[in-house]
């Protein structure tokens, strides 16, 4: 039973790993986890786990409806197991839900405030009903476990009918609705995969995913617990699924060629070619392998069939949900490496629970033996230092502990501090300053301000030179930057003069007198101003909360200066009354003199503000 | 009762009075580029920005505020809904932050605080309570020195911008944008450069967005209801054929005997 303990051991790794991750979600948000953007609000969370996930558990309304409205007897080893990976699903696609949404907390509003518009808000409401069906189908099959609730089982297994047939209705609509949601984005989806039948895409597509989910999860779950393969089953599965896929193949193509749209298959962009490889993948490949008798009842093709159809229906699922937008809304998104952790944790916690149930309760015609509960054999010694390392099913779940316990801590160690602050922000160089006596300008955006002496400034420039700083910039910029002058400290300009410190006309102090010997000298390796110039100790120095504060544009600094002397100016000359206002300056062209310093930029900068603390210098 | 801007891009002179005045009337925080922003100027905390373009076009971006807008419509729980002064507006009370808002504009106009532990989404929403609640009008159109964009009826700013094109075919183009687009907005421009690039794809054709996912969303109940009985006819037809051939099965084995 190695087998089935190593994977456990796998998936708690990946657990202990995701809920890392996962807190760092929750605690930070979804910036400071998710390679997300304005253009691309949905990405993997919603393409692999929530649409991905759904269709994955399409399984249990196909096979139900196989077995009890098909009546087609031979597949009830399969239903049980299905229904389980149908319900399991769900619940991960809910809890998968609960990370992406910016606020999970009010996941359940959909309940109380109604938008029947909304595709979503049907979905949304499915989910709810099917999962709960989904309980009440599952559920006879933990009660068996406990007598005392015969009754409740006998009383749902009643009803299994009405459940099944309710299970079916509410799949068809949240499965086909699931495409209606990018209904409504025929500018954004490539027109490859926008279709006005996405719905019945979505739906025939899910039903071919759910018959090659059950036979993976069959294939999976015999190869754990080394059982006999379930060959012919699949090979019967193999068989519906051939006129599905035919189905899906022929709907999809008979749309594209209605509308238009064979062209774009073969003109060579990269959306073409993912186009060909999912066709490949979910459709021809399988159809081929299920198609031939031959392949299709040999294990290992079945292998290869399934899994296809299972990724290629996904990886569809991921195309619509959001990577075939990128070129039309020119983004560049690419999952952060906790967005896949988060995505395989879900699943890794799906599968947990489904080997639990599978060891647990009556699923298999043949109940699987508990590994844990293995062979009781004589307690095992460490033999050179006498230590007893307990029964081999402490061991093992020892084992899982740690296993959860050191890749939780991995994982919180590994979290970049940058992404923890989550702020979004790239460090860029410190470019804009704004003006009073004193600023202080948080250039690094990073909280550290750096203090800048207007007022001195303006007095060794000079009172008109107001335009060297102000002037030098665009529309949106808000002055010039600190580094336009300061470019070195070996400069006059800069205010720790290098040169002068280090002249025999000025303080006349050796390389030694400030530097360390035998290091390199740079900044570093350089006393500290203070520690000559005790009045420069910060510790005088109070700051008080931090107001908002609007930073004025060069506009705004130079509409100050102009504007009071014109108004001033235009009650005194009476043949001027108009040169207070906006249009006496704002012609539709600039002034040359204006112009030519500026260089045009076809974009914008962002417009920006800094943030200024009131002052209170304690002397 | 239908109110609505109009903005004159060849009139504006890029002083970025609207956008520190949408600021401070929308208590917007500070802010700084993002790694999640485009680079059109829009964040969660501006909601109108202004994109130069070349000759000294400046373009004023903000939401649309369409006649029958795509956001409103797909919001699972009615988060956002259009108002009948105009503006469509956000309740963050009834939020749970799907972000399909933010897929479903063609203009990609919504955006959200992805740095926040709470998030919100954040777009214009015409200074609906701060302003038109009161009778005011919005604080961009307010504060435009050069009265590039203004404010009014829907109906009487058309009637201007048409105007405006017949006394000066020359400068602008010959449309007024968002008169038709996705079913018409209430943020018009006048133009004399081409405005594609406000939104995606440069055409998006006049055909409301909400009504490509009507027909999907009005065949739900027939859908439900059709599989439910298609289900329970397939059961019954199965089943019977199936009681059948146990019958054929007894009569041949009396027969037999």
């Amino acid at each position: 039973m190695n087998r089935v303990r190593n994977t456990k051991l796998v998936l708690w790794l990946i657990t202990g790993f995701a809920t890392a991750v996962g807190l760092n979600r929750f605690i930070f948000g979804l910036g400071a986890t998710t390679n997300l953007t304005d253009s691309t609000p949905w990405g993997l969370w919603i393409g692999f786990d929530v649409m991905g996930g759904v269709a994955l558990a399409a399984g249990g309304f196909v096979m139900t409806a196989m077995f009890y409205i098909m009546k087609r007897e031979e597949f009830h080893p399969l239903v049980k197991p299905a229904v389980l990976t149908a319900f399991l699903g769900y619940l991960a696609v809910i809890f998968g839900l609960l990370f992406d949404l910016g606020l999970p907390w009010n996941i359940w509003h959909m309940i109380i405030y109604w938008n029947p518009h909304s595709p979503l808000f049907e979905v949304g409401w499915c989910v709810m009903l099917y999962s709960a069906v989904l309980l009440l189908e599952f559920s006879p099959v933990p009660l068996e476990e406990f007598s005392r609730y015969a009754k409740i089982r006998n009383f749902l297994m009643k009803f299994r009918f009405v459940f099944v047939l309710l299970g079916i209705m509410l799949s068809t609509l949240h499965q086909s609705s699931l495409g209606s949601l990018f209904l409504i984005m025929p500018f954004k989806l490539h027109p490859l995969w926008y279709s006005n039948i996405l719905p019945i895409e979505f739906f025939i597509s899910a039903v071919a995913l759910g018959l090659m989910m059950v036979a993976l999860e069959s294939q999976v779950s015999h190869w754990l617990y080394k059982r006999k393969p379930e060959t012919d089953l699949i090979s019967k599965l193999g068989k519906t699924v051939v006129w599905v896929l035919v189905t899906y193949f022929l709907v999809k193509f008979i749309d594209l060629t209605v509308s238009g749209k064979l062209g774009l298959i073969t003109n060579g962009s990269w959306e073409s070619f993912v186009f060909i490889t999912e066709i490949l993948i979910s459709i021809i490949i399988p159809l081929i392998i299920f198609a031939v008798p031959r392949l299709r009842n040999n294990t290992k093709t079945q292998w290869v069939g399934s899994f296809m159809v299972v990724f290629g229906m996904v990886f569809n699922r991921i195309n619509v949900g959001g990577l075939t937008m990128l070129s039309i809304t020119g983004d560049s998104y690419t999952p952060s490496w906790m967005e896949i952790t988060i995505s395989l944790g879900v699943v890794s916690v799906a599968a947990l629970v489904f080997l639990f149930a599978i060891e647990k309760f009556h699923i298999w015609d043949l109940k699987p033996q508990d590994p844990e509960s293995l062979p009781h054999t004589a307690p095992s010694f460490d033999y050179s230092s006498h230590a007893w390392l307990g029964t081999p099913d402490v061991s093992s779940l020892t084992k899982y502990s740690l296993a959860f316990v050191i890749s939780f801590a991995v994982g919180m160690a590994l979290m970049p501090e940058s992404k923890l602050q989550g702020k979004g922000i790239e460090i860029v160089k410190v470019s804009r300053a704004s003006g009073k006596d004193t600023l202080f300008i948080n250039g690094n955006r990073d909280g550290n301000f750096v203090m800048f002496p207007h007022k001195d400034h303006i007095q060794r420039i000079g009172q008109d030179q107001c335009i060297k700083c102000h002037h030098l910039t665009l529309p949106g910029y808000q002055e010039s930057s600190c580094w336009e002058c300061h470019t070195s400290m070996y400069k006059v300009v800069d205010f720790f003069r290098h040169d002068w410190h280090a002249s025999v006309n000025g303080a006349n102090i050796k390389c030694e007198g400030c530097h360390k010997t035998g290091v390199t000298r740079n900044s570093e390796s350089a006393k500290k101003c203070v520690e000559c110039h005790p009045e420069f100790k910060f510790e005088k120095t109070q700051f008080s909360i931090v107001k908002k504060y609007y930073a004025p544009s060069y506009t705004d600094a130079l509409h100050k200066l102009c504007v009071s002397c014109h108004i001033v100016k235009s009650r005194e000359l009476k043949d001027k009354t108009n040169l207070a206002q906006c249009t006496t300056c704002h012609k539709s062209e600039m002034p040359e003199r204006l112009t030519v310093n500026l260089k045009w930029e076809t974009s914008l900068p962002h417009f920006n503000n800094v943030i200024l603390p009131d002052v209170d210098v304690k002397d | 009762m239908n109110k609505a801007i109009l903005t004159d891009v060849t009139k504006c002179i890029g002083c970025l009075k609207c956008v520190s005045a949408c600021k401070e009337t929308n208590n917007l925080e500070m802010d700084v580029p993002r790694v999640w922003q485009k680079n059109d100027g829009l964040s969660a905390e501006n909601w109108t920005s202004i994109i130069q373009k070349p000759d000294k076009n400046y373009v004023r971006k903000q939401c649309r505020h369409c006649l029958e807008p795509a956001c409103a419509s797909v919001c699972p729980v009615g988060a956002l809904h259009k108002t009948k002064e105009g503006p469509v507006i956000y309740d963050s009370d009834k939020c749970l932050g799907c972000r399909y808002c933010m897929m479903a504009c063609p203009y990609g106009i919504p955006r959200y605080d992805w740095d926040r532990t709470v998030p919100y989404v954040r777009k214009c929403i015409m200074c609906y309570d701060n302003k038109i609640k009161r009778g005011q009008q919005p604080a961009c159109t307010e504060i435009c020195p050069v009265n590039a964009t203004i404010f009014g009826e829907r109906k009487e700013l058309l009637r201007i911008a048409h105007n405006r094109i017949k006394e000066n075919p020359s400068k602008y183009i010959n449309k007024v944008w968002g008169e038709h687009e996705v079913g018409g907005t209430s943020v018009l421009y006048l133009s004399g450069i081409d405005l594609g690039f406000l939104s995606y794809g440069t055409n998006l054709g006049n055909k409301p967005l909400p009504e490509m996912t009507a027909p999907a969303m009005e065949s739900v109940p027939f859908a439900f209801l059709g599989m439910g009985g298609f289900m329970l006819g397939l059961n019954w037809i199965i089943r019977r054929r199936m009681e059948f051939s146990k019958q054929q099965n007894k009569d041949e084995k009396s027969k037999d005997e």
